[in-house]
């Protein structure tokens, strides 16, 4: 029996691609379409869902459909690319390695190899899928020549229950003053000193009792500790907590319990985290960067330029200004449908469907001596 | 709700020692010069170029992996003992001579190993090959360590521990006549001190630009003072670094408190042949140290033993910055309070 599979370097817990993948998988198997996940490097926490990806040569079936997660290098892109069978980007935003270069070139060097990946993958894919416009004008760029705009599937509407001795914990603090909460991996682009600088004004302005909690795994050590390092020398260390590792439930209880989410991120191919806190009614401050005033829109501060004076002056404006608060409050509510959110996992499987349905048709019926892959583009 | 307002900054830039002209393209190009020293005080944390930043580069690059797929050729990996082989006490020695000379011995060893059993180097036993020379240098990067932290056991910054807080005030009114010789150039205080010093420096009438690689101190004397008013500048930066930024000759004047005190000697002397390459010929020098009796007693017992120095004697500034060049450096005691002065005027 032909499927739709998937493909990504690494299957992982609490990552975007991970659980994006994970949750494609599941709607496919839930519409009963043969679905298999296949990696290059296993995960130990994934590696009882994934197959090593050389191990598709001989469960290939002809009808098949594979789908590439794409986010980072990884040999299965060339492989994919001369693959028989049609291949789907599914497209999540490479970062440009020069966020990378000063802390980890190995990784810059990476990202490179990636761009270059794109360019050649891209241009074979017969469909290319942008979890934004953002994304999708880079998949055009790269040569895909049929490209849809589909969100990420694994933002839960409604959201997920906070957990509720977190939130009665926090709640319950005897801390003064505003908490900022901030999500994303410590990663260079996230730009999170950003944040930390802007706090920094913060207290040392307007708003003295402010305070930061930054969620997000330390995907580049150097960088996660230079942030700590920030912290200390600018003489708020005790104001700022990082945290890591904690369940959907947990983070959860961090979005109802603070008052702004700030995301100063320089490349962003989608924007979980602010979707997410608009659900759980929490006001956004963010950096128009990348996808983020599409994912925003109205219903959050999108600022053009993020010096630390400006920043804290819309915090702090922010709060101080209930009426306006609660008036993005209501709007962010409702952006995630507006996103179509509620629905990308049914629109994603519905596109993989119509390749599979032209796959399938292409296998029954083949053309003496030609590739089982449609040799053009969807839309000719 | 796109936020389009544009604000002018609310502190405009200095047009003299504001610090290095951001590029056109820069997007901190628009920010005042304190928003824009906050967030170059982060990019100072990058690892690139160190010492760490290129070791880890070069073993990453080692560590990529083979291309083509093969079967791993049975390299069984350095000895364990490799470091209790070597010979040599020195550790130069040991490392340069007897380490490397190990591994390359057993690398020579495994690839004839290879050749006689007519093994096709496939690029897995490529790959061992390089983790082999991953491993040495793991090796040699732990040693490294070791032997840096016999230099500070602790790996303890001196900004972690509480010092005791300058008091400059018994020369604020000998201050103006600091910078009166050469009034015609900046001035530069290289850490903050309290602020009644360096007011008294701006008045002189020359421009004070005061240095500090503290933030918050420099986020309260940017808040206390008018800056950009062409009397005084804030910098956000180590001292010494700094004065490497400026050209040779060209300060009226340079004040050095607290930076002074602390740190080794090499450090202290850095500091002074920087600012004395700064301070124009007729200019004045002048380092006010703590008192040593006054520091002791002023210190927790347990931060006095983990500084890495502590104030030199007046008598012995003087010694040094002889020995550095500077000719006649004179002692003022103090006429009240525990700071003392060491003044030097530059020659001609």
């Amino acid at each position: 029996m032909s499927g739709i599979h998937l493909f990504v370097p690494m299957l992982h817990v609490r990552d975007a691609v991970g659980e994006h993948t994970r949750a494609l998988h599941d709607l496919l198997v839930a519409d009963g379409v043969e679905c298999r996940i296949y990696t290059e490097t296993p995960d130990p926490d994934t590696v009882d869902e994934t197959r090593p990806y050389l191990d598709y040569e001989k469960d290939a079936v002809p009808g098949d459909v594979l789908v590439y997660q794409m986010a980072t290098r990884s040999g299965m892109a060339g492989w994919l690319a001369d693959r028989p069978e049609p291949v789907v980007v599914n497209y999540h935003s490479i970062t440009p390695p020069e966020y990378f270069a000063p802390w980890n070139n190995w990784i810059a060097r990476h990202q490179v190899g990636a761009t270059q990946e794109l360019r050649r993958l891209a241009p074979t894919a017969v469909l290319g899928i942008g979890v934004s416009e953002f994304d999708a004008r880079e998949l055009r760029d790269g040569g895909c020549a049929e490209v849809v705009v589909i969100p990420v599937a694994n933002v839960r509407v409604p959201p997920v229950e906070p957990d509720a001795a977190a939130v009665a914990a926090r709640r319950g603090s005897q801390e003064d003053g505003p908490r900022w909460l901030s999500v994303g991996r410590l990663a260079p682009n996230k730009a999170h000193q950003d944040t930390i600088a802007a706090l920094f004004v913060a207290r040392a302005t307007t708003s003295p009792g402010a305070r930061l909690t930054i969620v997000g795994s330390p995907s580049e050590p150097t960088y996660a500790r230079a942030l700590q390092r920030y912290a200390a020398e600018l003489g708020i260390a005790g104001a700022v907590e990082f945290v890591s590792r904690i369940s959907d439930a947990e983070l959860a209880a961090r979005y109802v319990t603070a008052d702004v989410l700030v995301m100063l991120s320089e490349h962003e191919g989608f924007g979980v985290p602010l979707v997410e806190a608009m659900s759980y009614g929490l006001p956004v401050v963010a950096y128009a960067a990348g996808a983020v005033p599409e994912v925003v829109g109205d219903a959050g501060v999108v600022l053009e330029a993020k010096g630390p004076r400006r920043v804290a002056d819309e915090v702090g404006a922010l709060l101080a200004d209930p009426e306006r608060r609660q008036a993005l409050v209501t709007a962010g509510r409702a952006r995630p449908a507006a996103l179509g959110l509620d629905r990308a996992g049914s629109d994603l499987v519905t596109a993989l469907q119509g390749v599979a349905d032209r796959a399938s048709a292409a296998s029954a019926d083949p053309v003496p001596g030609a590739p089982v892959r449609p040799g053009a583009p969807l839309s000719h | 709700m796109t936020a389009e307002r544009n604000d002018a900054p609310e502190r405009r830039d200095s047009e003299e020692g504001g610090g290095p002209a951001a590029s056109p393209a820069d997007p901190r190009a628009a920010l005042p010069a304190d928003e824009r020293g906050l967030l170059e005080a982060f990019d100072r944390l990058r690892p690139q170029g160190t010492v760490g930043w290129n070791f880890d580069d070069a073993v990453r690059r080692l560590a990529e992996p083979a291309e083509a797929p093969g079967r791993p050729a049975g390299w069984s990996g350095l000895p364990a003992d490799l470091w209790e082989r070597g010979r040599s006490t020195k550790a130069s020695e040991r490392v340069l001579g007897d380490v490397v000379k190990i591994v390359a011995q057993d690398l020579s060893e495994y690839t004839d190993r290879a050749v006689e059993e007519e093994r096709q180097l496939s690029a897995d036993a490529v790959a061992e090959l390089r983790q082999t020379v991953l491993d040495a240098l793991r090796f040699l990067a732990a040693r490294v360590e070791r032997l840096e932290s016999s230099v500070d056991p602790l790996g303890m910054q001196a900004g972690e521990l509480v010092l005791p807080t300058f008091d400059g005030s018994a020369w604020v009114d000998a201050a103006a006549g600091w910078t009166a010789a050469r009034a015609d150039l900046p001035s530069l205080m290289g850490e903050l001190g309290d602020h009644a010093l360096l007011s008294a420096l701006a008045g002189g009438g020359a421009l004070v630009e005061g240095v500090d690689p503290r933030g918050t101190v420099v986020w309260a004397a940017d808040a206390a003072f008018e800056v950009g008013s062409g009397r005084i500048d804030i910098a956000f930066a180590e001292v010494v670094d700094h004065l490497r930024s400026l050209p040779d000759a060209s300060r009226g004047c340079v004040v050095l408190v607290g930076c002074i005190d602390r740190g080794d000697l090499a450090r202290k002397v850095d500091l002074v042949d920087e600012a004395r390459r700064v301070v124009a010929p007729g200019g004045t020098l002048v380092l006010l140290v703590t008192d040593q009796a006054a520091w002791d007693a002023s210190l927790d017992p347990v931060v006095r033993d983990l500084l890495p120095g502590r104030p030199l004697h007046p008598e012995t500034w003087q010694a040094v910055l002889a020995h550095r060049g500077v000719a006649g450096p004179r002692w003022l005691r103090p006429p009240s309070g525990s700071v003392h002065a060491v003044v030097a005027e530059v020659g001609r």
